[in-house]
């Protein structure tokens, strides 16, 4: 009984240590990074044919861990739960379509921007979609938490908002018909159309465009140091932008987000 | 280890909380007065029906105690509107609650009816009841009396897995907690909130059960005794 209280307490102290410590040091020595990711969002983060995660965000990780050199490992997450993930130390950086925002930006810190991120309203080509104003009354489809959630909300007054968990849950209510709009990231739309070729989600209003960055907890001045460099060196020698080229099809501007960055 | 709680978000959320948790007593009133309704019958049909109702009726139970009620909820919301049946969350969300506190329902109801005995159906045959007045005096609320506590917890579990729900976009109490969490990110605090909410729903639901049964069972409560 003694050896078990004591070795309960002797866990207790190291917590408390490790909590204060340097998170960059603790990922070295553990010879881990726990990077959290959503795979439920292609084609950020998914599973490919062969159940692997892949996507852009997943290779960016993977790409960002081998130049660290420590081994990855992915924290699987939801839209909603990427910064509790963080608060919670369950995971030491979030790569996951997080955009930055000044709400955010007060409970985490953001890196260097990885990649852009226009958000737009879209819908069955049928429904004619030109201003926040023709939303009214109708009902449209966000998951919950996310920007567009937060700006339809604020802007889009007489809309009928239905949230949802995350991307799949409402890229399935579009296919199956319970929403016939939604407001989503632009990249998203190809792979929600593809659900039900009967119904293809056309893109109506560009909403914003946001910034992607690596999200970390507070006060990690080493971690932060480390990762805006990483950003930016491989923002300028091209591989971040092949990354995202590879999985979307188009490029990412990335002298405006060195820019935006700096 | 240096958490620091911060509730003041709920000075100016506290109305979400209280439309959640109202949406979510509304839900489940609907759903368990239903269900009861629907166990009853299918407890009636399983004991007295022809054979291929009952095998009818045990299919459903089976199919629904067998399966999450996740997948369920999924299937009335996402399947039915392939099908062009368009519900709104809410009706969806009630459906599948009924249906699977329906096949749950008829279990208990049925241990509680076949627990009558043949002899006082025979008295009620020879006192000259209708086969009407005996299934309500003498089975069901006799057979109700004796599995009340575990009928009643089954409501509370039918209750509690309406969170469930909030996966299909149904604004209830956990949606609530959802929502207000992504908005100010006090996870913790909101999560801790919300189950004493449910904590203090499911305290409710027990007295509200308890006053039912005084009322419903006049012969406990001038004995006392259990039947």
């Amino acid at each position: 009984m003694k050896t078990l209280i004591a070795s309960v307490l002797v866990a207790l102290m190291s917590l408390g240590a490790t909590a204060h410590a340097d998170t960059l040091d603790d990922i070295r020595k553990a010879g881990k990074i726990r990077i959290a990711i959503d795979t439920a969002i292609p084609p950020f983060g998914m599973t490919d044919d062969k159940m692997q995660p892949a996507g852009s965000d997943v290779e960016t990780a993977q790409l960002l861990a081998k130049d660290l050199g420590v081994q990855l490992e992915i924290v699987p997450t939801t839209g909603p739960s990427r910064i509790p993930n963080l608060q919670t130390n369950k995971a030491d950086l979030v790569i996951s379509t997080l955009s930055i925002t000044p709400d955010r930006a007060k409970v985490v810190d953001f890196s260097v921007p990885y990649a852009d991120h226009p958000s737009v309203v879209a819908g069955l080509s049928s429904i004619p979609i030109k201003s926040y104003a023709d939303l009214d009354g109708k009902k449209v489809a966000v998951v919950r938490g996310t920007t567009q959630d937060t700006d339809l909300t604020r802007e889009a007054k007489g809309a009928q908002l239905v949230r949802y968990e995350d991307d799949a849950t409402m890229a399935l209510a579009f296919a199956s018909g319970q929403v016939d709009i939604l407001a989503t990231a632009r990249s998203l739309l190809p792979a929600i159309s593809k659900k039900n070729p009967g119904r293809t989600a056309e893109a109506k209003i560009t909403m914003q465009t946001f910034y992607l960055a690596i999200g970390m907890r507070k006060n990690e001045p080493q971690l932060k140091a480390w990762v805006d460099n990483w950003v930016k060196t491989n923002l300028k020698n091209g591989k971040l932008a092949a990354i995202y080229k590879k999985y979307h099809g188009i490029d990412i501007p990335t002298d405006q987000l060195l820019k935006a960055g700096s | 280890m240096s958490y620091e709680f911060d509730f003041s978000f709920l000075a100016e959320r506290w109305p979400d909380f209280v439309a959640g948790a109202w949406l979510t007593v509304q839900l489940t009133v609907v759903s368990i007065t239903l269900g009861l309704v629907v166990g009853t019958i299918c407890a009636l049909a399983r004991i007295y029906g022809g054979p291929w109702l009952k095998r009818l009726v045990g299919a459903y139970v089976e199919l629904i105690r067998n399966t999450p009620l996740l997948v369920q909820i999924f299937i009335v919301y996402f399947g039915l509107s392939s099908l062009g049946l368009k519900l709104s969350a809410e009706v969806s969300a009630v459906i599948a609650l009924v249906v699977n506190g329906g096949a749950y329902t008829t279990e208990i109801m049925r241990a509680g009816i076949q627990s009558i005995q043949r002899t006082q159906l025979e008295a009620a045959d020879c006192l000259g009841l209708t086969r009407l007045q005996t299934i309500l005096h003498v089975v069901l609320l006799p057979a109700m009396e004796r599995v009340y506590p575990a009928l009643t917890s089954q409501f509370v579990l039918l209750m509690l897995a309406s969170s469930i729900t909030s996966q299909i976009s149904t604004e209830e109490l956990t949606a609530t907690a959802n929502l207000v969490q992504s908005d100010t990110y006090r996870s913790f605090e909101v999560y801790i909130i919300v189950a004493v909410v449910y904590l203090a729903l499911s305290a409710l639901y027990r007295v509200a059960f308890w006053l039912i049964g005084l009322v419903l069972f006049a012969r406990k409560r001038k004995l006392g005794t259990a039947l």
